[in-house]
């Protein structure tokens, strides 16, 4: 058989054109899933390296806490400007203004904006990192001394980002919430006091917090290592393996909002 | 014994192996020669599981591994070990670990115990007293030679050397091509050896085969190699760049 006659035809062609955007994203997500059920399998079944969890912890967690509190910080003081603006056009009264933008700190703003800080600077470093293993085949090496690469190399991530995103939420919700209390008193001289009213808050808001928080730790590093893992070709691979990350964290962190906020309705707020 | 029978595989629209068929007797040490990109590693991967055929089978003394799940390649890697090209050692234990690491996961003992036979491992490639420090610490040669000792440490029945002189000193590659002969002597290792080295080739191997687009076009003794009328595999062995073969 020759190259030229082992080519499909063009009819073929065109429908694997035309079947490849369901195809292959659906291979993703399956192949997504799998990373997903290995790592649970693998963190209740097999001893966890907690060394390297607690390694891990400080790589994802110390180094990344200037870099989210800047970043919320700054957008904190953005929305309660911009918000703020609207408000006195529309409404003009500030009051609630603090109140309002707690609450939304809590369902929305802190959970949401860290995990897609996370999803750029943790994703790709475990995207890269598990991409330059395979392509340099340190991961095949792993599987010929019976090391299972999902055990070895993602549960202790997995758990590390699990609980830094529910801390590094914690930690921008606390640096968004006092910036925006200085931007609310810089530029309409709101009352700091209004920002203490918890009126509007209920349970629910820390619920989903949490839940945010946790489902967002679990999509960055299992889509992550995800991309990983299925890199190949060399160097070129790996910087595919860590576009692919942002990309398809940013789409699941998108979808798990849009998700929970629904649950969050439903359950808590209707 | 180990045999390849019919093997395609193929990656993407680059069909890489074309039907390949290849037996190595118990003992033997065959050599696998080509260009670059031409199969080779591809071929011995799937001995071990690391890789799957599209199509063909994988015999390994009369049991087929074709298709095992993963854990089911665990008792084929502890007979069987592999040499990587790059060394692949992991820059976050040290050399001891690394060597270790095989023995405490596939014969499931406690980290002194693993320690101490990989001490013993290291001192066959006269590595014992770098034990403590780190593979960034290495230049290629003695982390092939880690890598070697790591190969070593369950008492393989088949090591497959990828490209084990490569990127190393004329010394270091003689200390190698020197175990390759060692384990098969004194110990009956089988060794599957990927190599372009015409200097080991001629110098150590009972067989030697050449992979080209996809197929083998010789397979005999490195003097049937030598006296081949085969032009490509002549301008292969003589490193002509102008000939037959496709560069």
């Amino acid at each position: 058989m020759t190259e030229a006659s082992a080519r499909p035809r063009f009819g073929t062609r065109l429908l694997a054109a035309i079947g490849e955007p369901i195809v292959l994203p659906g291979r993703e997500v399956v192949a997504i899933a799998r990373v997903l059920w290995l790592t649970i399998y693998y963190a209740f079944a097999d001893r966890i390296r907690w060394r390297e969890v607690l390694r891990q912890c400080y790589e994802i967690g110390n180094r990344s806490v200037f870099f989210i509190s800047v970043v919320l910080g700054f957008l904190g003081m953005i929305l309660i400007y911009q918000s703020g603006f609207q408000a006195q056009r529309i409404v003009g009264d500030l009051q609630l203004l603090g109140a309002l933008y707690v609450q939304m700190l809590f369902r929305e703003f802190a959970p949401t904006i860290t995990a897609l800080m996370l999803a750029t600077r943790v994703g790709t470093g475990i995207a890269a990192e598990i991409g330059s293993m395979v392509v340099t085949e340190q991961v095949d090496a792993l599987r010929m001394s019976n090391a299972e690469p999902v055990q070895y190399l993602v549960v202790p991530r997995f758990i590390a980002t699990v609980l830094m995103t529910v801390v590094l939420s914690c930690v921008s919700l606390v640096v968004a919430y006092f910036a925006g209390m200085f931007a609310g008193a810089a530029f309409f001289d709101i009352n700091p006091r209004t920002f203490f009213n918890p009126t509007l808050l209920i349970w629910g808001d820390l619920y989903i917090f949490l839940m945010k928080s946790f489902a967002y730790g679990i999509a960055i590093p299992v889509i992550a290592a995800e991309a990983g893992l299925s890199a190949f070709g060399g160097s070129e691979g790996v910087g595919w393996a860590t576009t692919k990350s942002v990309v398809n964290a940013s789409l699941a962190i998108t979808f798990l909002d849009f998700l929970l906020s629904g649950v969050g309705y439903v359950f808590f707020f209707s | 014994m180990i045999e390849f029978i019919d093997i395609h595989k193929a990656f993407g629209p680059k069909h890489v192996l074309r039907g390949v068929s290849l037996t190595v007797d118990s003992g033997e040490i065959m050599f696998i020669i080509g260009q670059s990109g031409a199969g080779k590693s591809v071929l011995v991967k799937h001995l071990v599981g690391l890789l799957k055929p599209d199509k063909g089978s994988v015999l390994l003394d009369g049991r087929d591994v074709t298709n095992l799940r993963e854990h089911e390649f665990y008792d084929v890697r502890k007979r069987c070990a592999m040499v990587f090209q790059n060394s692949t050692l992991f820059d976050s234990m040290t050399l001891l670990d690394n060597v270790a690491l095989p023995i405490r996961k596939h014969q499931n003992v406690g980290l002194k115990k693993a320690r101490e036979l990989a001490r013993e491992k290291l001192a066959l490639v006269d590595m014992q007293d770098e034990a403590l420090r780190y593979p960034a610490d290495f230049g290629d040669g003695m982390r092939k030679k880690v890598a070697i000792a790591r190969a070593l440490t369950l008492d393989p029945e088949f090591v497959i050397f990828d490209e084990p002189t490569t990127g190393i000193d004329p010394i270091s590659a003689n200390i190698v091509d020197r175990l390759i002969r060692d384990l098969s002597d004194r110990l009956g290792v089988t060794s599957i050896v990927v190599s372009h080295d015409l200097r080991s080739i001629f110098g150590v191997a009972d067989r030697v085969a050449m992979l080209y687009k996809g197929h083998f076009i010789i397979d005999g003794s490195p003097k049937a190699l030598r006296e081949s009328d085969d032009p490509i595999v002549q301008q292969f062995i003589n490193g002509r760049p102008d000939g037959p073969m496709e560069v």
